[in-house]
């Protein structure tokens, strides 16, 4: 199917791109390590209050790496007005959204393995098990952010304060996404493998449904003039 | 006429309260090569947005070989758009940039169109080589393959000739020559009125976002500088 | 709203009668309540403040969808005039609930899910208000603030879903129906009707200034345009 033919180009093209100039990933992931090494001194971390507070640790560098990383997503194709290109391209425009959107669901992804590691290290984790159930959460949890970040990361391309303003909207949006990430994580972590995780991640999957069918609609109308 | 390519109708454009077109009415035939002039903040470029189905009118409408481009995808894929942005990516080489605008149309014989776009354009030798080492003059060559690589029935031309010396401006001008002889029907928009006279056998002018000035055109380059010097404003 | 429009006569004044009826019943006419006292009272303006809030946020989100399916400005403008009174009534919301909350509940603020819920609303019109005011240029900020006002109201059920999966445990709030003797609830009946009536009335004259705003826009471009010649 053409849709799926088109998508699959703008991701692979973004990828390609991506790991030649690694000018998205680097920075990320060195961000996101300085969150933890922030919130480790902020906090006085380590030990008994991981499990309270770890999470929410881990999401946050996560949370402002995609901040930094979806406010470039849409630069190179501002560089050279190639998104005029895209947006004449025949066939429903959602499959630029979706394309841009798995895109910085890789990217994301790929920050969020290379964080693990030092969280770990950082709050005296060992691996076990509980890693495998954590990266179900890392796929949905970054699914919901780049679902809603890339829509707001499209119309806020466009605007004159486009830095300020991508915090700004994505980060109140998200909440509901964040919150659920944040208990998910804390359940793994600490073994418990309940109805409640259940719950979160149903919420995840929910709020990644919602974002995307709305984002499929409504692309259009973000990015034409 | 139902063989215009290019139907508009009433089509206005507003952003907020300024206006950019006001009820513009047009309608160019299969194969014409229409300069489109006007001083600038005329409303050139947004007219040529609207025929490329970037941007939608606010009222009236645009049709392309009889379709909406905003809401058909088949009428889009019949329009191309050289402008003096590349639309291209720097970061992929040249080959990549031609195989992922091909994969976007969907074209079926992919790699031997763009074995053939290069080729034309002579940069078959740096197929490899990523863009951000291109010249000025390489890029809007591929930038030109890039447009024409669906083989469009429309080519939409903005400034394309900004930035290029005088041997890559003969060059372009030499390839237009030989899509008009093809039937592709072409609007360009530049203030290049010297290589524009040669190419375009009608001329529209605009002004204010209304269109003062259509006429069918076949004179000399300076006739062409005379005939729009009233509505380009004083001269530089 | 025209003046000559009789919506326009009447509404202030009538509005001007039910908020003092809606005093009246609040403060006079309902009977202290037996646990909470006299604290109880702000319960009158803070429940009718709270669904206000959200009608007009349903009113941002039918203004949007409507101008992007008939690019009309006037639907714009409803969109735009309803998210700053939304916001206002959000605003009254969470002012009101804190002031109860202490006497009650011993602390201003808790992490309980009905005010946390509306504190994400919140902060989520005023960040649509905040890319409307600085963030679009002209042109393009109705078609960017009807992509967002969409999105935004879709967000609120998972606003509410997820703060309550997430505080479940916390649920202080008290629920409906419990224990409301028929006075206190035509007080608040009345209230409620006072409540939408100002809606109405600071709805009708903010859209009359944001029509206004636009014809001097449009005048000002105009003089631009000749003043090009």
């Amino acid at each position: 199917m053409s849709f799926w033919q088109r998508t699959l180009a703008i991701l692979r093209k973004d990828l390609i791109a991506e790991w030649r100039t690694k000018e998205r990933l680097s920075p990320m992931a060195f961000f996101s390590l300085l969150v933890l090494l922030v919130f480790n001194f902020s906090f006085e971390l380590g030990g008994a209050a991981l499990h309270e507070i770890g999470p929410g640790v881990l999401w946050s560098a996560f949370v402002f790496a995609s901040l930094l990383g979806l406010s470039r997503s849409f630069a190179d194709e501002r560089e050279n007005h190639s998104l005029d290109a895209l947006l004449m391209a025949p066939g429903d425009r959602g499959a630029i959204y979706l394309g841009k959107m798995l895109g910085n669901l890789v990217s994301l992804l790929f920050i969020e393995v290379i964080c693990l590691p030092f969280f770990a290290l950082f709050f005296n984790l060992s691996p076990g098990f509980f890693l495998l159930p954590l990266l179900g959460v890392f796929v949905l949890g970054s699914a919901c952010l780049s679902a809603a970040g890339t829509l707001f990361a499209a119309m806020s391309s466009t605007m004159r304060l486009r830095e300020l303003l991508l915090p700004l909207l994505l980060l109140p949006m998200i909440l509901p996404a964040l919150i659920s990430c944040v208990e998910a994580t804390g359940l793994v972590l600490s073994n418990r493998f309940d109805a409640n995780l259940f719950s979160h991640l149903k919420m995840l999957a929910v709020y990644a449904i919602v974002f995307v069918s709305l984002s499929l609609m409504l692309f259009e109308y973000a990015v034409e003039e | 006429m139902a063989d215009d390519d290019i139907v508009i109708e009433g089509a206005s454009k507003h952003f907020a309260s300024f206006v950019a077109l006001r009820s513009i009415e047009l309608r160019i035939g299969r194969g014409q090569f229409v300069l489109l002039a006007g001083a600038n903040g005329a409303g050139k470029s947004t007219l040529l947005r609207l025929l490329a189905g970037i941007s939608r009118p606010s009222s009236g409408r645009v049709l392309i070989a009889g379709q909406d481009p905003q809401r058909y995808a088949e009428a889009r894929a019949s329009i191309g758009l050289l402008s003096h942005h590349t639309l291209l990516y720097d970061d992929l080489s040249a080959n990549e940039n031609l195989t992922f605008f091909a994969r976007l149309y969907a074209l079926p014989d992919a790699a031997q169109r763009v074995e053939e776009a290069l080729e034309q354009v002579g940069l078959t030798e740096q197929r490899h080589r990523r863009l951000r080492g291109f010249s000025r003059g390489m890029r809007q060559r591929l930038a030109l393959a890039r447009a024409t690589l669906h083989r469009p029935t429309i080519l939409l031309l903005d400034e394309p000739f900004t930035g290029l010396d005088q041997l890559a401006c003969d060059a372009l001008n030499e390839r237009l020559r030989t899509l008009k002889t093809a039937d592709c029907t072409c609007v360009m928009v530049t203030h290049r009125l010297q290589e524009a006279a040669e190419l375009a056998d009608r001329l529209v002018v605009l002004g204010k976002g209304r269109i003062c000035h259509d006429e069918a055109w076949s004179g000399s380059p300076q006739a062409l500088i005379d005939t729009c010097a009233p509505f380009l404003g004083a001269p530089r | 709203m025209n003046a000559h429009n009789p919506l326009a006569k009447v509404l202030p004044a009538l509005t001007f009668t039910a908020m003092l009826l809606a005093l009246g019943a609040a403060f006079l006419y309902a009977p202290t309540e037996s646990v909470m006292g006299d604290t109880q009272r702000i319960f009158y303006f803070h429940v009718p403040a709270a669904i206000t809030a959200f009608i007009c946020f349903f009113l941002v989100f039918l203004g949007s969808a409507q101008y992007l399916r008939t690019r009309q400005a006037r639907w714009d403008r409803l969109a735009l005039c309803s998210a700053e009174l939304g916001v206002l009534f959000g605003l009254i919301v969470l002012v009101s609930g804190p002031l109860w909350a202490k006497p009650i509940w011993g602390v201003y603020w808790r992490w309980e899910p009905r005010l946390t819920s509306m504190l994400i609303t919140f902060a989520i019109y005023v960040a649509y208000l905040m890319v409307r005011q600085h963030g679009a240029n002209a042109g393009q900020a109705p078609r960017l603030a009807a992509v967002l006002g969409i999105v935004a109201f879709a967000n609120v059920p998972l606003v509410y879903y997820s703060v309550d999966l997430w505080a479940a445990d916390q649920q202080l709030h008290p629920q409906r129906n419990v224990g409301l003797q028929p006075e206190m609830r035509y007080a608040l009946w009345m209230c409620f009707i006072a409540h939408f009536l100002l809606l109405a009335l600071l709805l009708l004259r903010r859209l009359d200034l944001a029509r206004a705003e636009e014809a001097v826009e449009k005048l000002r471009q105009r003089a631009l345009a000749k003043a090009d010649y």
